[in-house]
């Protein structure tokens, strides 16, 4: 009972961060068909900007600035950048973005040093929330999901019962219908980009204190991000949300879970054979728990190529 | 005078005087070649490496050079890569380097070792050095060993050894002992140690956890099993993020009661981000800024801009002991012998501030003395900006902190 509670919260929160961060991704994808390999690098921005105005100020404005620092930088890499490749197709985007991650990731190691630097939860957040099973559960962990959560309400919101959502799903399906309306379509695109960016960055500046603010922390989720909006499906919200929580969960399970291909023998009672082949047959899931998104992104694709939520289309 | 002899003896022969004559002109300089991650994920480890050796190697140049000339630094970018160590590697050897430095990863020592193997082998009398001053994995000193490659750096063994030897006497240890490591060479060497020492120092491996690295974000779930199998002391080799997380995610869990032992608390930004949570755990390493002398302390500050730290401290002994064995060979401005300079650094010793240090013949592993320190308030360098820094517990002697030569090595001698 210990066990499946703790680990299913665990799994909840991760699950809510990843969302968190993987928000932006599916909006810039879903609206604008630009797969955006730079996304993670908006949110190590967001983490070290926050930062950066923690130290100046204090952390809640750069909670706050930190993500419209993030913004406008998305804003600009849209207007400069990626409009200029957008008319040779989607492989140019994803190349320049590609580049961009790097670029990124060098420009941060050049100002702020190569190690982690010390961006940490002001002392009012640092308190436990409650106690589980003689363990404390850290406030700032149920702040994260809840910033998470109000991120998802809002852009549902947003996006479905506010005209500027009207717009902006108006100018993705029919661009040109929309433009005929006199609706200024790059200028749409270009605040879905901005906030899509700024959404990342609030991630980072939220989850930059909990976890180390390093120069490496885009290429740690990176990966993972792209891996939610594949589960998800291609654009849509709801969709990753679900996606972030099955892989929060599953790899917070599989922490603890002792399981391996031996384990399953002993059914059939070959389970003596299959420990002394070993290898494999005796690795445990708890030793490749950091796969399970690829696993599960594996399964997704082959059952339901377009994703969990994701339209045929 | 060395020409003028050649040339007497070798006066029919036209291209051998040439060449007699253009080595008269200039003397041969040693050139060093350090193939070091300088960019991607590994950065921040391969910078100090890379900075460490320079500093030796300089001060070296600033007394005169070796061999008549200065010697020639070159560095490359690994990338953090083992393909693109293989290709730096190459190319090092391809600009005439005569010894090659490398340290961050055991993934890209490996690679770096082997290289450097079969190019000595295909090269008869244009061999290359490897001196490793990072790379711990005991498979380099094992079935990978070589006579051309050089391990200055620490291992599992010793430092777990040094660890829970420290840990126990300080009573920090406990009975219940838990073990989580990354999965790969560097994180089995240790659990294979933790394991090992169990009898001699009374403790029992609750558990061990062997996870992905660097790979996971979340370390609440570990943190959960680690509290069920209830330890008194967590024993680990993670560095970088592995390390964070997991010291950040028992921090906030409270569990405080448990100590850390660890290979590489001391690793910059560490105790800053786990904040108070860092205090009264361990670390073992090859060096201590706490116990180098404050003319060296300073004159390394002077020189790159900030004090030794981290794995600086060892990197700059081990290159020493190199330069060490340069001064016991004289090629007289000749060619340079890499083999007779690899023949001098089996012999050579250095007195450092921890105590002697020295090359053992079975394996080329360093014989060498490691510290054991706490976090503490109660330092003269604090790190990171905190008032926290690692207060010197004790130095385990070379003789006690070795381990024995692997049966898996056989090295061939040329």
């Amino acid at each position: 009972m210990e066990f499946l509670i703790t680990s299913a919260l665990n799994g909840v929160i991760y699950g809510m961060l990843l969302f968190m961060v993987s928000a932006g991704l599916t909006l810039i994808f879903g609206m604008m068909g630009v797969l955006n390999f730079a996304h993670a690098s908006f949110y190590m921005l967001g983490a070290y900007f926050a930062y950066t105005l923690s130290g100046i100020f204090n952390f809640w404005i750069g909670l706050l600035v930190a993500p419209l620092l993030v913004g406008i930088i998305g804003i600009l890499v849209e207007r400069y950048l990626l409009r200029r490749v957008h008319f040779y197709g989607h492989a140019h985007e994803l190349l320049l973005t590609f580049g961009l991650a790097f670029i990124f990731e060098e420009l941060v190691k050049l100002f702020y040093g190569d190690y982690p630097v010390n961006y940490r939860m002001p002392d009012v957040l640092n308190f436990a929330a409650f106690n589980i099973f003689g363990t404390d559960y850290p406030f700032y962990r149920v702040f994260i999901g809840g910033v998470a959560l109000a991120m998802f309400i809002s852009l549902l919101v947003l996006l479905n019962k506010t005209r500027v959502g009207i717009v902006v799903r108006g100018a993705e399906r029919l661009p040109q219908t929309a433009q005929a309306l006199g609706h200024n379509v790059p200028l749409v695109f270009m605040g879905v980009f901005g906030a899509g960016a700024a959404l990342a960055g609030l991630g980072g500046a939220v989850a930059g204190a909990f976890y180390p603010t390093n120069p490496n922390m885009a290429l740690e989720l990176g990966v993972i991000v792209f891996v939610v909006v594949v589960v998800g499906g291609l654009g849509s919200l709801t969709g990753s949300l679900l996606a972030s929580l099955m892989i929060g969960i599953f790899s917070s399970f599989a922490v603890g879970l002792d399981w391996s291909l031996a384990g399953a023998f002993d059914w059939v009672g070959l389970g003596g054979w299959a420990r002394s082949v070993g290898g494999l047959l005796t690795m445990s899931i708890s030793s490749i728990s950091g796969a399970m998104p690829f696993l599960l992104m594996l399964i997704v694709l082959l059952v339901r190529p377009a994703g969990l939520m994701g339209s045929k289309n | 005078m060395l020409s003028r002899r050649a040339i007497s003896t070798v006066a029919g022969a036209g291209m051998a005087l040439g060449m007699a004559v253009a080595s008269s002109a200039q003397a041969e300089p040693l050139k060093v070649g350090i193939v070091e991650s300088l960019s991607g994920s590994q950065t921040s480890t391969g910078r100090l490496y890379a900075t460490a050796a320079r500093y030796v190697l300089e001060k070296v140049n600033e007394q005169g050079g070796y061999n008549g000339e200065q010697i020639e630094i070159l560095e490359y970018d690994n990338g953090g890569n083992t393909s693109g160590a293989a290709a730096k590697v190459r190319q090092a050897i391809a600009d005439g380097v005569n010894v090659i430095i490398q340290g961050s990863s055991s993934a890209v020592a490996g690679q770096v070792s082997e290289d450097v193997r079969k190019h000595n082998i295909r090269n008869r009398g244009d061999e290359v050095l490897y001196l490793n001053v990072g790379g711990e994995a005991m498979e380099l000193r094992g079935n990978k060993c070589h006579y051309h490659a050089f391990h200055f750096t620490s291992t599992a063994p010793m430092r777990v050894g040094a660890l829970t030897q420290v840990m126990s006497e300080q009573g920090d240890l406990g009975d219940r002992v838990y073990s989580i490591n990354q999965n790969y060479s560097w994180g089995k060497d240790m659990q294979e140690s933790i394991e090992a020492r169990a009898d001699e120092y009374g403790y029992e491996v609750v558990d061990t956890v062997l996870h992905e690295v660097n790979r996971i974000q979340d370390f609440a779930p570990y943190v959960a099993q680690i509290k069920s199998a209830n330890p008194d002391s967590v024993i680990t080799g993670n560095w970088s993020n592995d390390l964070l997380l997991l010291m950040k995610a028992v921090g906030g869990a409270g569990l405080d009661d448990i100590t850390f032992g660890t290979a590489f608390l001391d690793q910059v930004g560490n105790v800053a981000n786990a904040g108070q949570g860092a205090m009264g755990n361990y670390v073992a390493h090859p060096g201590n800024i706490e116990l180098l002398s404050e003319e060296f302390v300073n004159d390394y500050q002077s020189m790159t801009g900030h004090y030794p730290v981290y794995v600086e401290p060892g990197a700059v002994n081990g290159i020493k002991l190199f330069t060490k064995a340069l001064e016991k060979v004289d090629f007289e401005g000749g060619d340079i012998d890499v083999n007779q300079i690899a023949a001098a650094l089996e012999q050579a010793t250095l007195e450092t501030d921890l105590g002697e240090i020295s090359i053992r013949e079975g394996d080329h592993q360093t014989v060498m003395p490691v510290v054991v320190s706490r976090v503490s308030k109660d330092v003269k360098y604090p790190v990171d900006g905190t008032d926290m820094g690692f207060e010197p517990i004790e130095v385990v002697s070379a003789e006690d902190a070795i381990f024995s030569v692997q049966e898996s090595c056989r090295m061939r001698r040329p």
